[in-house]
């Protein structure tokens, strides 16, 4: 039976001095927030905080002691959980695939109880993995096992996304993803974001996460919402000692030429170095088994380049090795200056570096983290 | 040629048509109940003790003690039999069963019900296929019960190879014995080898890593 939808877009969710105890331990006190239709809001702070009881509050997850949640001036009470449910997009960290069923049955399965056709739910499972940049006829069919870990984020995204729901609540997405990984996802998310233009509740622990994603900011501790407001607000004007701990307000007088590269870089192991004479099939695979979905290519022990696993894919059928495809990178040593290195950059229109030290890749620059931690 | 001989004689193909017969219909019905009051009891954990320890005292009984019990009501033959067999199997299936939802990881049943689940939903959609290895645990060993106390219908004209064992204890035919007590080894060992293969193609397929 199709359950109808409760709201084709989001003007506001608001919450009304909400407070979740259990026993002694006050989870959230007397909470007032209101995320706005459209914006993507995120919810920071300490562990124990509040923010992911806040986030199930909102799908009736967890049921509040007191106090009102409204969506679109609706109490969320009066509808009928399964149904808030399916009208609100969910993703954890832990992805939470189910085992025994493959990419489509899990994306599908929701589509499947509201009783759309097997030709709509191919119709469909395929749209959502092109937007998540998974080829359709590679991993419909295959079971979450059988993926990495930042493939199955995309098919956990995906699902969140069958039904269309108008607002998408997202815990700690990326935070079990190694960090390189998980900056190629919020780069891609970022990209995403603009088209799927819904309202995304979204909770992290990683404040670079909150400022590269975030349209505005709430900042928890202790059970409630200390400050919440754009990056700039909280940076330029930061309520108490927490928050510019938080976000580390300080950063906005470092100064530029006393870093270095290294001091910016992501550092990396021998898992993201790949032979140039290997074969792309081979490399998927090895990306696959240790989880990483991008690596630098050595010919003879000397760096000429990376790969990505999202290009990889598309080249397994051919007889291609890494040495056929691979992307030239800019190389910097990791006592160059930050700022030569950006110029190096951005003369070469391109967002990633590689960073040596003692003729060894020790690391990644990408552009755009670097500009971040600038702000 | 003396095994054609007492194959003949005793008529062991059709004793073996029997046999599997009164098997598949003890062994069939025996796991669709021991499934449903498997469920039945996880979505009432509070008759579930009372429920498995009834079963349980069924399963102390000698299982021959359960078969001579059954003849005042069921009279000789087929019928008391198979009751028996059911009787004896459903311990092992439903105790799997109960076990095996109860048993599924909290974080798919959380995760479920956060992508707009019912309970109904999750438990046809995820507890039952993510129970399924160990439902089929209980069944093989259901299967192994049920091969004996079919084979112990002999004892009370159910027909069946149990029927040509007994006939050739009475006559001291140790001929007739070993042929018909090896086929109902083998019998017995390549339907176990079935259900085991079937066990580990659930256990790949529903299996968690």
């Amino acid at each position: 039976m199709p359950t109808q939808r409760l709201f084709d877009r989001i003007n506001s969710v608001h919450l009304q001095q909400v407070t979740k105890q259990y026993g002694e331990h006050v989870a959230v006190k007397q909470l007032d927030l209101e995320i706005q239709g459209g914006e993507l809001l995120i919810l920071i702070g300490p562990s124990g905080s509040g923010k992911t009881t806040t986030l199930r509050m909102i799908n009736r997850l967890i049921e509040p002691d007191e106090g009102v949640i409204t969506i679109n001036d609706h109490n969320i009470m009066d509808f009928d959980p399964v149904r808030l449910r399916r009208n609100i997009g969910y993703v954890i960290q832990d992805i939470g695939l189910f085992p025994h069923m493959t990419i489509r049955e899990n994306i599908g399965l929701v589509p499947r109880l509201e009783g759309w056709s097997g030709q709509e739910i191919s119709d469909r499972v395929r749209h959502l993995l092109d937007f998540v940049s998974l080829s359709p006829e590679s991993f419909m069919d295959r079971y979450p096992r059988q993926l990495s870990g930042g493939q199955q984020q995309r098919i956990g995204l995906a699902r969140a996304l069958a039904m269309d729901p108008p607002l998408l609540l997202m815990d700690e997405p990326f935070g079990a993803l190694d960090p390189i990984l998980r900056k190629q996802l919020q780069d891609e998310f970022n990209i995403i974001k603009q088209e799927i233009g819904r309202t995304i509740l979204f909770v992290t622990h990683d404040i670079d996460e909150a400022f590269k994603l975030g349209d505005r900011i709430g900042i928890m501790s202790d059970a409630r919402l200390i400050q919440i407001g754009t990056p700039e607000e909280l940076i330029l004007h930061p309520e108490n000692e927490l928050v510019s701990d938080i976000v580390d307000a300080k950063k906005k007088f470092k100064h530029m030429d006393t870093l270095r590269v290294k001091d910016m870089m992501s550092p990396i192991t021998d898992t993201y170095l790949f032979d140039a004479g290997m074969t792309a099939q081979d490399a998927v695979k090895r990306m696959t088994q240790t989880n990483v979905e991008l690596a630098i290519v050595l010919d003879n022990s000397v760096p000429v380049g990376y790969v990505e696993m999202a290009h990889l894919v598309q080249q397994i059928y051919y007889d291609v090795t890494l040495r056929d495809i691979v992307e030239p990178i800019p190389i910097f040593s990791s006592n160059d200056h930050i700022a030569s290195a950006l110029e190096k950059l951005k003369d070469r229109g391109g967002s990633l570096g590689l960073v040596m030290e003692a003729e060894r890749p020790s690391g990644l620059f990408f552009l755009n983290d670097v500009l971040l931690r600038l702000i | 040629m003396q095994v054609v001989d007492v194959w003949d004689s005793q008529l062991l193909t059709m004793r073996t048509f029997e046999h599997l017969y009164m098997f598949s219909i003890a062994l069939f019905s025996a796991t669709i109940i021991g499934i449903g009051i498997g469920i039945i009891v996880f979505l009432h954990p509070k008759i579930a003790d009372t429920v498995l320890n009834i079963l349980n005292t069924i399963e102390t009984l000698p299982d021959i003690a359960l078969l001579v019990l059954l003849l005042p009501f069921l009279g000789l033959g087929a019928k008391p039999t198979i009751v028996a067999s059911i009787l004896y199997s459903i311990l092992p299936i439903t105790r799997n069963t109960y076990v095996g939802l109860k048993s599924v990881n909290k974080e798919y049943i959380y995760i479920a019900q956060s992508i707009g689940l019912s309970s109904n939903e999750i438990l046809l959609n995820v507890r039952i296929p993510m129970a399924l290895p160990l439902i089929a645990g209980g069944f093989r060993i259901a299967l192994v019960f049920t091969m004996g106390l079919i084979t112990l219908g002999g004892l009370i004209a159910a027909g069946g190879l149990g029927t040509a064992l007994q006939t050739g204890i009475y006559l001291y035919d140790v001929d007739t014995i070993l042929v018909a007590g090896l086929w109902t080894g083998v019998l017995a060992v390549i339907l176990d080898a079935v259900a085991g293969i079937i066990e580990s193609r659930l256990q790949v397929r529903y299996g968690i890593w």
